[in-house]
């Protein structure tokens, strides 16, 4: 499995196999991962006054842009050669967009000047990045989501304003992130990162069953997050996470879009490939967050967490949403399969320390590859492990079983 | 907020209202932003039973369906519903609580009258014997007049069935069986946070039954 290769330091000879993980999109809505730039790298140096952020250091870690094949989206939205499209679940799912539930919710005040100046020491940096890589995560949704928008204008106007309300949101997501940025007086140019980044390229299927993970388990970190420290209002060191609830309501949203476009194309849920898919995306993306969420458990457990627990209840939830769509899911709450994270966390933080040992390269990869070779087979151990049967009544074998 | 302008009667009809006379001022039931014009019947008598309080401000039915008010003209109106058992939509599905008091926000910040519920046990499951034969009791069902948003709430929830029926009055539309819920709580909590207290689904039930579940 390459997910776990994000979160290793470059090795060239993974490194193109790399482009077609779901590592962006494990990234993506996992707003609290941390760049890895610690190992060997030393700490970029943040100038006080306010600046831009140093240019764009591309790291298997950073959030990825993403392009996708667009005339393949358009053949498979286009409403003349499709005539089995749902159109009424995409209107739905305007009309539901145009309601802009948002619309003056992200409004600041000087309580996050005022909260950022307190935020001092080792958490102030990882705030910075966790607002930063939050950042060019939702800026990397809004450009995919406007070029769709743009894109498929003539073929389905109703998809498309979907994406274009969709990108709307994430626009706003990501410069309301971005202005936190600067009570820690810095920024990101966002216009400079959409010209020079490298854009990842993803087929139309990746794109779905990636996002529609990434949008439903950026829905329950940010929930449980914010439910948690409703609970625990101590922790609340920073105003952003009173934003949580209604944010996370526009996530949550976003991937009812995404299922509704795999419906819209059976045949991504509906075969014996759909499944492979589906548990193949499920265990990236699970597998991605638990691990890099272990590297930073200094920012979890600095907002009350156990970062675990926390990560395996965001796991949960999510499998039970996607279970409502994905043809098969992953048996995540069978304790084996924690077991199985839990090495995968000791392997990668043996992977990690090979990193930052002051060996040449060449043995550094060395010293790797057993341990890669380690993680692998946990991966594959996890893949094969004995999946749960779901997806969504309308199209699902057993509906005619169900008791509602 | 919007019950105000629902209870100026002046905007709703010109003509009398027929108004039972034990149906007096409720404004307590108001408050959960009713479509009361609903509840107001053009008449085609003259008004029967009326207290004679000229203040009009109440006109509010209850859903009660032993409701002795005289049916007159209408709108008959389409109405939307998912329909699961209680278990699955009232203790389930945290997110589903969230989205009704977001929408039940916007709906305030933007003075609109509400236009969906949830009823317990409704009376209009009877004629639908092909989802009733497959439904766990107490059912409940997500009721509203807006067919597209219950469509998107279809694709949110996805384990409910979906139905429409007309009705010539909400109140007959969101009918119900008072039943007294009870949910267990769960085996597993993985949450770091407490689960929604029960009873929050009050604000959305139908005007008239709120007042049993106290």
């Amino acid at each position: 499995m390459a997910a776990e290769m994000a979160l290793l330091k470059p090795i060239t000879k993974f490194n193109t196999f790399n482009t077609t993980t779901t590592s962006r999109l494990s990234n993506r809505r996992l707003p609290f991962t941390v760049r890895m730039s610690a190992t060997t790298t030393p700490p970029t140096s943040k100038p006080t006054k306010k600046a831009q952020k140093q240019g764009i250091k591309e790291s298997l870690l950073t959030p990825r842009f993403y392009t996708t094949d667009f005339d393949e989206m358009e053949t498979l939205f286009n409403t003349e050669i499709n005539k089995n499209l749902n159109e009424a679940e995409f209107e739905a799912l305007l009309q539901e967009f145009k309601t802009d539930y948002n619309q003056t919710h992200f409004v600041r005040n000087k309580e996050f000047k005022e909260a950022a100046d307190k935020i001092q020491g080792p958490l102030r940096q990882i705030f910075v990045e966790f607002l930063e890589r939050s950042c060019t995560a939702e800026f990397s949704g809004f450009l995919l989501y406007k070029e769709l928008g743009r894109r498929l204008k003539k073929t389905n106007p109703v998809v498309a304003e979907i994406f274009s309300l969709m990108s709307r949101d994430e626009a706003r997501h990501a410069g309301f992130l971005n202005k936190g940025l600067s009570d820690f007086n810095l920024a990101l140019d966002l216009g400079f990162l959409t010209k020079a980044r490298k854009y990842t390229f993803f087929k139309p299927k990746f794109i779905f069953y990636a996002t529609y993970l990434s949008e439903k388990i950026g829905y329950w970190r940010y929930i449980t997050i914010y439910r948690h420290l409703k609970a625990n209002p101590e922790y609340t060191c920073y105003p952003i996470f009173k934003y949580f609830e209604n944010w996370c309501q526009d996530e949550n949203r976003h991937g009812d879009f995404f299922s509704a476009l795999m419906k819209a194309q059976p045949q991504f849920l509906n075969d014996w490939k759909a499944k492979l898919w589906s548990r193949f995306f499920c265990l990236s993306v699970y597998v991605t967050m638990y691990l890099n969420d272990c590297q930073r458990t200094d920012f979890y457990e600095g907002i009350g967490l156990n970062t675990k627990e926390f990560d395996m209840h965001v796991i949960i939830e999510t499998n039970r949403t996607t279970a409502r769509i994905f043809p098969a899911v992953l048996d995540v709450e069978n304790p084996e399969f924690k077991r199985k994270l839990d090495r995968m966390v000791e392997i990668n933080q043996k992977i990690l320390a090979v990193g930052e040992t002051d060996d040449i390269p060449l043995v550094k990869n060395f010293k790797r590859i057993p341990l890669i070779a380690a993680l692998a087979s946990e991966l594959l151990a996890a893949y094969l492990m004995k999946p749960i049967e779901s997806g969504s009544v309308d199209f699902a074998e057993f509906e005619p079983q169900l008791v509602y | 907020m919007s019950a105000s302008t629902a209870l100026n009667l002046g905007s709703l009809c010109s003509s009398v209202v027929n108004l039972p006379t034990h149906y007096s001022h409720k404004p307590s039931l108001l408050l959960h932003g009713t479509q009361s014009q609903q509840f107001l019947t053009l008449p085609n008598t003259v008004l029967k039973g009326f207290s004679g309080s000229r203040n009009m401000k109440s006109a509010v039915a209850a859903v009660d369906s032993s409701d002795p008010a005289e049916k007159q003209e209408t709108e008959r109106k389409k109405y939307y519903f998912l329909v699961a058992n209680a278990k699955f939509m009232l203790d389930e599905e945290e997110h589903f609580q969230e989205q009704l008091f977001e929408r039940l926000r916007l709906f305030g910040e933007r003075d609109k009258e509400q236009d969906f519920w949830l009823v317990i046990e409704p009376k209009f499951l009877d004629k639908f014997p092909n989802i009733t034969k497959r439904l766990k009791r107490p059912a409940v069902a997500l009721v509203s007049t807006n067919g597209p948003w219950i469509t998107f709430m279809k694709l949110r929830l996805d384990r409910v069935l979906q139905e429409s029926f007309e009705a010539d009055s909400t109140e007959e539309a969101l009918a119900c069986t008072p039943v007294n819920l009870e949910f267990e709580k769960p085996e597993k909590w993985t949450a770091p946070y407490p689960k929604y207290e029960s009873g929050w689904w009050e604000p959305f039930l139908p005007p008239g039954s709120q007042t049993s579940k106290v």
